[in-house]
């Protein structure tokens, strides 16, 4: 017998829209579910904050391996017939057209329109995550398991096996640190919401895969709240480097998995083999 | 083998908002729709890597004359989702594969179907959903 199974870009969203990729997992998708979730007590740490600890990500059950043996059928659902040949311009036409219909762009400097645009045309080329980089702050989104102690909450980040330690005992920024993809970060309690404010990110990275570019100016407030089994996540990105003013990312909440033995499993190393071989500005 | 859908299958549906994606670039600026290749041989290494897991796969001629060729596919989260594991890629197998050809005329296709030598079949298909053989 052959399994049919439909895996809809759930992990290739990873690597493009962490939002897609954890929403509608945890749990499965569903507004009823959603709200059953939120309306369950919020458990809170010893100091009296909610929380956050818990795996915010991944399937309940752990997907069985198939038998040595056994056929299967992986299907991305695409809606141009099964035979026709304009299957791989209907995937990168629907792509743009999502696209297309972001509603929440990020506010760049009239004079830096043109450049993001570019960056997007080009972005097979340009897109610093196709190039198997890190996401960094903010483009990687929510974590997908939180660990919080006193003293430290860390957050940690199934993709690309990506941990961030955020300290939590009062302490200023260091001075002394490094640029990197995730900056260095300080977290504080504003009343329920856990805040985590960062600096020094490295300009390299990107806010998404239009040709969001910024500089070394950027500043990330993101806010993580508890409500139940719910948590939600937002950023706040200042970069008076590119943008006119600051910039709300589009908010994402997440379901605590139901799983309470679940585990993140480690993300495969990242080993970009295609670029070479990509022949035309074709993309999605 | 007949197919039979939906049966004994884990199906994972998302909503509409999370239609595919494919890939972390466009499969169109890389590979050919209308450029099948079959290719049998040996597979020499498996690469279970973000973004794409690669198959590779020794394919000999009539004369014995050995020419390397490269599969890939869908990122390992996808394949793992869908059941598989790096060691039901049939590393050290005679396979036949079917796939599309690069548009570059490296020796590099992406996966379509794997078939193994006791006939048992991988397919990767993107395609209708609502349609009972794609």
């Amino acid at each position: 017998m052959t399994k049919h199974v439909i895996v809809a870009g759930v992990a290739l969203l990873l690597v493009t829209s962490p939002a897609l990729a954890q929403r509608g997992r945890a749990g499965g998708a569903g507004a009823d579910a959603s709200a059953a979730a939120a309306a369950k007590p919020t458990p809170r740490a010893a100091d009296g904050h909610p929380d956050l600890t818990g795996v915010w990500a991944g399937a309940a059950e752990t997907v069985k391996a198939l038998a040595p043996g056994e056929s299967t059928r992986i299907l991305f659902p695409v809606r141009t017939g099964p035979d026709d040949k304009r299957i791989f311009d209907e995937m990168d036409r629907a792509a743009k057209e999502r696209q297309a219909a972001e509603p929440n762009k990020p506010p760049y400097k009239p004079e830096l329109t043109e450049k993001v645009q570019l960056l997007s045309d080009k972005r097979q080329f340009n897109d610093p995550v196709f190039y198997c980089k890190p996401l960094g702050v903010p483009r990687m989104g929510p974590p997908s398991q939180v660990v919080q102690t006193p003293g430290l909450v860390v957050l940690l980040y199934q993709g690309r096996t990506t941990f961030r330690v955020i300290p939590t005992d009062g302490r200023p920024h260091n001075a002394d640190t490094d640029w990197t993809w995730n900056g260095d970060s300080v977290g504080r309690w504003d009343g329920e919401t856990f805040v985590i404010d960062t600096t020094k990110l490295v300009e390299d990275s990107w806010l998404g895969a239009d040709g969001w570019f910024h500089s070394n100016k950027m500043h990330v407030v993101e806010r993580l709240s508890r409500k139940g089994d719910t948590l939600t996540w937002s950023a706040t990105v200042e970069d008076p480097g590119v943008f006119t003013k600051p910039w709300e990312m589009t908010g994402r909440t997440l379901r605590l998995n139901p799983n309470p033995k679940a585990l993140l499993e480690e993300d495969p190393p990242c080993l970009e083999q295609d670029g070479p071989h990509i022949v035309t500005d074709d993309h999605h | 083998m007949k197919q039979i859908l939906w049966a004994g299958g884990l199906i994972i549906a998302l909503s509409g908002a999370a239609a595919p994606a494919l890939a972390h670039h466009s499969l169109q600026s890389e590979y050919d729709i209308n450029q099948s290749i079959t290719l049998k041989g040996t597979v020499t290494k498996v690469d279970w890597v973000n973004p794409h897991v690669y198959v590779y796969l020794d394919v000999k001629d009539d004369k014995g004359a050995v020419t390397k060729w490269a599969v890939t596919t869908l990122p390992p989260g996808n394949l793992r989702r869908g059941g598989l594991t790096r060691d039901l890629l049939g590393f050290g197998e005679t396979v036949s594969i079917l796939g599309f050809r690069a548009r570059d005329g490296a020796n590099l296709a992406f996966l379509r179907t794997i078939t193994f030598a006791d006939g048992h079949k991988l397919e990767i298909w993107l395609g209708d959903a609502t349609k009972e053989n794609p």
